[in-house]
């Protein structure tokens, strides 16, 4: 669906994106992950044409890039600031609509099953409403064009806990055969919406799989809180600590002790607690944030780096 | 299809915004109070009769119509792009080129019906008063360029800067600059600086403003107390029809070189 050969960007002397190579199926749900910086926007835009680059983008088989206005056609856009135009939400369905020579009808059902009914929020200026709110028009619109590819630039970033799960929710529901593209940086959209994660750094993709491995492979094995009877709580934290699976364990001062696990470790803390008679009153796993998995992982390949280098 | 659709857009936005309401407004008032109250007995800057009045009438729109037509030009890319509209809308299934034409099309066409409204209200008086049509309406014509002519300079300004602020600055720093290097400011140049006549005269043509400026007087009574001594040097040099025609072709030229450089200056991203 998407196919990317060597695609190369530079802004004068800095090069974002240097020979980035990507295949992308119908249906896959693909987080594109990166630091700040490393390209993600970069990425989308080229898909998108809005800049020039080197390399050879398609999208359903046609050509992107500034003069691909029939790989636009198949993409539907949903940015991280949703644009505020001056005018209606009907008028904005059906101006972009019809640019899409697609009826409006279909968008205006999706907005209906978005919790928006147009004849409640058509007449309304844009403006007037929430981040959420014109981020489900906007998918609302890219849906009801049919159009096969979704490129989401961090979607969520802008939007409070409360639109950010119920816009989650309704991207969960996208039909299966539709294929999505979103760079982000949180870890609940990645956990949510995607079967394939990739990391782009140094202008390239370092990493492409899915989310598990991408643990695996930073090293990184999350945090456990653990809740024991006080009694047995010192017992608990030097029982933890003596666990290959168990990086540190400590007490956290109100009841609970905090584990920090190797990869795969949560089971195996929990199994020792279990086998020495210490009973779990409570437990909660603790994800690591994602900006600490992709600095581990970047980190250990760079030190890989520079051991091949050095070796 | 696309193109059409951004015009209406275009249009409706611009002729929502009150500036038009406001500038086509000034030039109904003013024109019709020179209409109707001008002394058409009295000679006033060289004009007399009808002639002075539809002067009036120019000397109004060669202030009032580059303001009209900057303005909405100016914000027409700038504005979007600092909204950040711009690139949402170029993420559609439309090219640069589209986009870009949309917009001078449709600030272009609401700027035409201003004029229309503005100047078309004091031409029918002017013809009710013994005007000859045809004079007023080649006057409305050489409006119309002079208001395309600026709304293809305003939109190259806003093609090459990126917010509504900064793109307003220069449009209004390219209008007094006209405006003050038209005759009086040439008058000062020859006489100040020592500038040669010939310099001043390609001068003359190459200000949209003056060129206007000298096509209108040329078509109304062309004298030399009105044309101004490079005028006047023009005219005896040319002749009346060489003249207008090289104003215009000004005008026309202007048109052009704005939609080409902000054409070429919005595609620059992507190249």
């Amino acid at each position: 669906m998407i196919s990317i050969d060597g695609l190369r960007k530079s802004y004068g002397e800095q090069v974002v994106l240097d020979g980035l190579d990507l295949q992308v199926d119908r249906g896959e749900r693909v987080a594109v992950l990166g630091l700040n910086g490393a390209g993600k926007t970069t990425l989308l835009q080229c898909l998108l044409g809005l800049i020039g680059f080197e390399g050879s983008v398609t999208v359903d088989g046609q050509q992107a890039g500034p003069a691909g206005k029939e790989a636009r056609r198949r993409i539907g856009y949903v940015p991280q600031r949703p644009p505020v135009f001056d005018m209606t939400v009907s008028a904005f369905l059906h101006l972009f609509s019809d640019l899409r020579d697609a009826p409006v009808e279909p968008a205006t059902e999706r907005m209906a099953e978005f919790g928006l009914p147009p004849d409640e929020v058509g007449e309304k200026q844009m403006s007037a409403l929430s981040g959420g709110m014109l981020q489900k028009t906007l998918l609302a619109l890219a849906l009801g064009a049919e159009v096969p590819v979704l490129l989401l630039d961090e979607p969520t970033a802008s939007l409070d806990p409360s639109s950010r799960r119920e816009f989650v929710r309704v991207l969960e529901g996208v039909d299966e055969d539709r294929t999505i593209l979103f760079a982000t940086h949180r870890l609940e959209d990645v956990e949510s919406l995607a079967n394939r994660v990739i990391l782009i750094h140094g202008g390239g993709v370092v990493f492409d799989g899915t989310l598990k491995d991408l643990w695996e492979r930073s090293g990184v094995g999350g945090e456990l809180w653990v809740q024991v009877p006080a009694s047995r709580q010192e017992a608990a934290v030097a029982l933890l600590r003596d666990r290959g699976s168990v990086r540190g364990a400590a007490e956290d001062g109100g009841g609970g002790i905090r584990v920090e696990l190797a990869p795969g470790g949560a089971m195996d803390a929990l199994g020792a607690l279990r086998d020495r008679g210490v009973e779990v009153e409570d437990f909660r796993a603790l994800s690591p944030a994602l900006d600490e998995v992709m600095d581990r992982l970047l980190s250990a390949r760079s030190v890989g780096a520079e051991k091949r280098d050095t070796g | 299809m696309t193109a059409l659709r951004l015009l209406q857009r275009e249009l409706r936005d611009s002729l929502r915004n009150y500036w038009f309401a406001v500038s086509s407004g000034v030039l109904v008032v003013g024109g019709l109070l020179l209409m109707l109250f001008g002394q058409p007995d009295q000679a006033i800057l060289g004009y007399r009769g009808f002639a002075r009045a539809l002067a009036g009438l120019m000397q109004l729109a060669l202030f009032v119509v580059p303001l009209l037509a900057l303005f909405p030009a100016v914000s027409a890319l700038a504005g979007e792009r600092e909204l950040g509209t711009l690139d949402y809308l170029l993420a559609q299934p439309v090219t640069r080129d589209e986009v870009f034409a949309g917009k001078w099309t449709g600030v272009g066409a609401a700027v035409s019906l201003a004029v229309l409204a503005g100047f078309g209200a004091t031409g029918l008086v002017a013809v009710v008063r013994g005007v000859p049509p045809v004079m007023v309406v080649v006057l409305l014509g050489f409006t119309l360029l002079l208001g395309v002519c600026f709304v293809s300079l305003g939109i190259w300004i806003s093609s090459l800067l990126s917010t509504r602020a900064r793109a307003t600055s220069a449009g209004l720093t390219v209008w007094l600059f006209f405006l003050a290097m038209g005759s009086l400011g040439l008058a000062g140049a020859f006489v100040g600086w020592g500038v040669p006549a010939s310099v001043l005269e390609v001068w003359a043509f190459v200000n949209p403003v003056e060129a206007y400026r000298l096509a209108s007087i040329a078509v109304l009574d062309p004298g030399v107390s009105v044309l101004g001594p490079v005028g006047a040097d023009l005219l005896e040099r040319l002749g009346r029809g060489p003249l207008i025609a090289l104003a215009l072709a000004s005008l026309a030229a202007w048109t052009g070189i704005g939609y080409w450089a902000g054409r070429r200056a919005f595609a620059a991203p992507v190249r």
